[in-house]
């Protein structure tokens, strides 16, 4: 029974795939699971704004968005949605690097292009289009660790234990201070990613070491990390990771923080929907694109922000809201460039 | 009898009623929806829930609440894969790891029990606390998702046993469980318990046992929710299941049970459930713009309780 379906169905796509890649007109699912931050909005907004930009290459991309606070199970929920609605692809910014494996299956079984973004999935079925999340502590940490001259006294502020993008990025920026004899870590905290938990986590910090030198701090906790360093009158004493949203940027360079912050832009949605798009239009990604862990993952490049270019993105986040984060996205021809 | 009277008494027919409606504006939305392959795929997204919030039904029943559900499933999702994984993925290790996690959902649930009924914690604060603490053990089991569990595990829930799907299979004993326990003398001692406790203690019953019972059946039928959400996702996950103890909790109040206890019964709970998830499909069908979909939900969540607030309203 199931066979016969699964061979209906196949047949049925073969049928439909040529048509369409014909006229040129894509539906994508754009499933989300987390809902609490702008960074999200932001990233699905982008997605649906390069979906549009096809048009003026003669391709029709439809977009249809499943976002909500959901676990596991509602997301895949969105999936069966999307699989039931016809999709040809669907792009997913995972709550799980496995959970997801059969699910995915079954999707290709369907002829249906999975891309996670944002966050890596063991599925051979998928593929993943973003950042390399150890390569982004990395940037950071090499960042500090120069500014510090190799040597003093480091802090570090981490996000939830557990969590895989958490963990590259701990393995990341431990790897970068090893190759400074002169760099000593003094504690490595956590704090959920939470900015008024990094904020408290800071205070700690600077009253337990008197001595600190550099704080290398993840994302959104780094606004609350450099509150306490401004509190505590350490501003001038003090090299810290920053972060890229505006209201942040403002404050740095008012205040001149001695800061450096790797991007990971929430335009990776859009640069994975430029990825499938491709894709779906036939064409063959090289062999040597795919790296990573589970040797399915396409990753582009990190925008790094430091005193050079802080001028820069403050004049391109103009006339944008406090919460927008500086962004970047594979554009189609630069995505091209995966393929053969 | 009027339809009013009736609905009054089995406050549970209107979320029937609401049900179809949702069922037949889904259908209108995505003619695809009677087909049975989707219907099995949408019946497998909500089967956890359902699961869930039957033996939620049975605490609340009893003048009771259980917030720790979503972590047992967690706790048993990492256990029943790490044995699995430990006795070799054989499929004696299959059934080991099934058995494992079934008694880890029990004990969890005589935790609770132990905890409430015995010792006299208020539930909320203590089912709050006890899933801080299953949460923090599932980590402790597996830090990280992962281990893939073998292929037969989750082919077989995916595929049909005697000519019916597994999920439906499932479902089915679900409902049965319901139906009979309905009838036994344990369920009616249940809802002395929730409705009148200290007419229940002076007229002799045990309420310890009956409550501790309770708890035990919502911590077995997590474990059975953990046992499906396995075969969904193939693999160990410490972070599953988070939203799961609110969900079952507004399924088993939409299926007609009052949440204070004492009244209510857990088939209504099956399709309070089966009446949540529909509400995120029509969402999604209805192509509703990102921004509004968390909202609409609520709002719609809200309406369906409503419904049975001013019908039972006295």
């Amino acid at each position: 029974m199931f066979k016969k379906l699964v061979m209906a169905v196949l047949a049925s796509v073969s049928i439909i795939a040529p048509a369409s890649a014909q006229e040129k007109s894509f539906k994508i699912g754009l499933s989300n699971s987390f809902v609490g931050s702008e960074w999200r909005t932001q990233m699905i907004e982008e997605a649906q704004a390069a979906a549009k930009a096809w048009a003026d290459k003669g391709v029709k991309v439809e977009v249809v968005v499943q976002s909500g606070n959901v676990d596991v199970q509602g997301q895949i929920g969105h999936i069966r949605n999307f699989m039931n609605q016809g999709v040809n692809a669907i792009l997913i910014n995972p709550g799980s690097p496995t959970a997801f494996n059969p699910i995915f299956a079954q999707a290709k079984a369907r002829n249906v292009l999975i891309v996670a973004t944002d966050a890596e999935v063991s599925s051979k079925d998928a593929i993943y289009v973003g950042i390399d999340q150890k390569a982004w502590a990395m940037q950071s940490a090499e960042w500090l660790s120069k500014t510090l001259n190799g040597k003093g006294n480091v802090a570090a502020i981490n996000g939830i234990a557990g969590n895989p993008a958490n963990e590259a990025r701990v393995a990341g920026y431990r790897e970068v201070f090893a190759k400074y004899p002169g760099i000593k870590i003094l504690n490595e905290a956590n704090a959920s990613w939470d900015q008024a938990q990094g904020q408290q986590t800071m205070q700690n910090l600077l009253a337990t070491y008197p001595t600190i030198n550099g704080v290398w701090v993840q994302d959104g906790m780094a606004d609350g990390a450099w509150r306490a360093i401004e509190a505590a009158g350490k501003v001038k004493d003090i090299a810290a990771t920053g972060e890229i949203r505006k209201d942040f940027m403002t404050r740095w360079s008012e205040k001149k923080f001695n800061s450096g912050a790797s991007v990971n832009p929430p335009g990776v949605m859009a640069s994975a929907l430029n990825v499938a798009v491709l894709k779906l239009m036939g064409k063959e990604f090289k062999d040597s694109v795919f790296a990573g862990t589970y040797g399915n993952a396409i990753y582009i490049p990190i925008p790094f922000v430091d005193a050079n270019n802080l001028a820069d993105n403050l004049k391109a986040a103009e006339g944008k809201p406090g919460y927008w984060s500086v962004t970047a996205t594979v554009s189609p021809d630069q995505a091209a460039q995966f393929f053969k | 009898m009027t339809m009013f009277h009736l609905a009054r008494r089995q406050p549970w027919l209107i979320t029937v009623l609401v049900f179809v409606i949702l069922a037949i504006v889904n259908t209108i939305l995505q003619p695809s929806f009677v087909d049975p392959t989707v219907m099995r795929s949408n019946l497998s997204t909500f089967l956890p829930l359902i699961l869930v919030a039957i033996g939620q039904t049975y605490v609340i029943l009893a003048g009771d609440i259980d917030l720790s559900v979503g972590s047992i499933v967690a706790l048993v999702n990492v256990v029943t894969v790490t044995v699995i994984t430990l006795l070799g993925g054989t499929l004696g290790a299959v059934f080991g790891g099934l058995a494992a996690g079934f008694c880890v959902g029990l004990l969890c649930g005589l935790i609770n029990g132990f905890f409430i009924s015995g010792l006299r914690f208020q539930p909320i604060v203590t089912t709050f606390a006890t899933g801080i603490i299953f949460a923090g053990l599932a980590i402790w089991v597996l830090p990280q998702a992962g281990l893939p569990v073998p292929d037969a595990y989750w082919q077989t829930y995916t595929e049909s046993l005697l000519g019916l799907p597994v999920v439906l299979l499932v479902l089915i004993f679900g409902a049965i469980f319901t139906l009979v326990v309905s009838r036994l003398p344990f369920h009616t001692r249940l809802i002395a318990v929730g409705g009148n406790r200290t007419g229940a203690f002076q007229s002799g019953l045990q309420l310890g046992g009956l409550r501790i019972g309770a708890y035990m059946i919502s911590g077995a039928f997590a474990s059975f929710a953990a046992l499906c959400l396995t075969g969904e996702t193939a693999s160990g996950d410490p972070l599953l299941g988070a939203s799961l103890a609110l969900s079952s909790i507004s399924a088993v109040v939409l299926g007609g049970t009052a949440l204070a206890g004492g009244f209510g019964n857990a088939t209504g709970s099956i399709v309070g459930a089966l009446v949540l998830g529909m509400i995120g499909n029509v969402i999604f069908f209805a192509g509703l713009p990102f921004e509004y979909q968390t909202l609409v939900q609520g709002l719609i969540v809200l309406a369906a309780l409503a419904g049975g607030v001013f019908v039972t309203r006295r």
